[in-house]
């Protein structure tokens, strides 16, 4: 017997826990109420989108239980803002560097993102989920998906470069 | 489209979540302003680097312990709610669908074919016949497997026939097309057969008035589709424009060969 989505739901647990105690945890009790609750998963839709939903609810109640805000509001303001940033963004020499970028950079500067951008960001471009389906499991309308997605993604690009500049990639001057 | 219509679409267009006639517009923009194209280049590499993100692996004691979990569940469901075993046992057969792959049910024939697509492209020939003759490429199918086998002419797209080979997909035999366009490969598959036995996971997209299925899998696109006598599947890295165009002629060229 193998749980097919267990990786998937562990590696995503991890990318929000950022914390491997947490993650198994949270991994577990995600499995067993999808155990209990598999009579409300609908077999024409994706699998593993509806068992990030309970993955996440199982990750956010963790945060309440504890008496910490979900930082779902910290962000609000920004969103509406956010949109426009790519359209004033321009390329630069800079994103080059962006292919030398290694594994735990990524993964650091993935970390600094805000919880709601980075959830966004994990399930479309690390789980190559659907805008429909993030929006699913997120519980929010497309659009949200689509600023939260293109916020983080602007966010997750400057912290790149300012770790590039760092490792000394890039020059202070090329900015 | 101007600069600004088309920036706050950079996402969606890279996600491949526009609509076709959007993609045309954005893509038309960008064969015009390089400033727009460049930032289609960036948004692409930032999305790849990400793609690219090695995964973590469960460890074998957590899988242990959700098992024992699970199974402990059911037995507790079991007594409490006094359920009739065989209901239990149907509740484990649903959960066995979700969460345990299971021998019967088969892993979509896309997944197949890009799996095929992968392989060939890792050996030294991928295509047993190799030839940039489509005329050669339909006697052989016919000689070789009594195949009657469309090869599209895509070279005014710059993508051209590299050869050819016998294929299997789903326990089927397949036809398989190669087609290079520079040092990007181009997988055309025709299984013979019909949807009912096929599974067909993805977005449905409406080109040229006819549906197709967009899945994006292991990094590679695939559109897929049927015309009741054969499913047919393409495989590249190739954006799905091209794919979605490259479609629109096997199936024009499909159906006019079946005319006459």
């Amino acid at each position: 017997m193998a749980l097919v989505h267990l990786d998937a739901l562990y590696d995503v647990a991890l990318r929000l826990t950022r914390n491997r105690a947490e993650a198994e945890d949270v991994v577990q009790e995600a499995c067993l109420r999808a155990f209990r609750s598999f009579d409300r998963f609908n077999p024409g839709t994706n699998c593993r989108a509806w068992l990030f939903t309970i993955l996440r609810n199982v990750f956010l109640n963790r945060i309440r239980s504890r008496g910490h805000e979900v930082p779902e509001a910290e962000t609000g303001g920004l969103e509406q803002a956010e949109t426009t940033i790519t359209a004033h963004a321009e390329p630069n020499p800079e994103e080059r560097f962006l292919q030398t970028m290694v594994h735990g950079d990524i993964e650091r500067a993935l970390g600094t993102l805000p919880l709601s951008y980075r959830e966004a960001v994990i399930l479309v471009d690390i789980e190559g989920l659907t805008y429909r389906e993030v929006a699913d499991v997120l519980d929010c309308p497309i659009g949200t998906v689509m600023s939260r997605l293109s916020r983080g993604r602007a966010l997750l690009r400057r912290g790149l470069v300012r770790f590039a500049r760092e490792h000394g990639y890039v020059k202070e001057e090329d900015e | 489209m101007n600069c600004s219509e088309v920036r706050t679409r950079l996402p969606a267009y890279v996600d491949g979540e526009l609509t076709v006639s959007e993609i045309a517009a954005v893509e038309g923009h960008c064969l015009e302003c390089r400033q727009c194209a460049a930032l289609v280049g960036a948004e692409r590499e930032l999305r790849q680097l990400l793609r690219r993100q090695p995964r973590e692996t469960a460890p074998l004691e957590l899988r242990a312990r959700i098992r024992r979990g699970i199974r402990r569940e059911a037995a507790v469901g079991r007594a409490r709610r006094w359920l009739p075993v065989a209901a239990v046992a149907a509740a484990a057969a649903i959960v066995a669908f979700v969460l345990v792959p299971s021998r019967r049910t088969p892993p979509p024939l896309v997944a197949d074919l890009v799996d095929k697509h992968i392989a060939y492209a890792q050996i030294e020939r991928p295509a047993e016949l190799a030839s940039t003759d489509p005329r050669e490429v339909v006697e052989w199918f016919q000689a070789r497997a009594g195949m009657r086998v469309t090869v599209p002419d895509y070279s005014p797209a710059g993508i051209h026939l590299a050869g050819a080979r016998l294929a299997e997909a789903h326990e089927r035999k397949a036809a398989y097309l190669l087609y290079e366009k520079g040092r990007t490969l181009l997988s055309v598959f025709m299984v013979p057969g019909s949807v009912a036995d096929a599974t067909f996971p993805g977005r449905r997209v409406s080109y040229r008035g006819h549906e197709y299925i967009t899945d994006e899998r292991k990094g590679f696109r695939t559109v897929s589709w049927t015309d009741g006598q054969a499913i047919y599947g393409l495989v590249s890295v190739l954006d799905y424009d091209a794919l979605l165009e490259c479609a629109d002629r096997l199936r024009e060229e499909r159906a006019r060969q079946t005319r006459l």
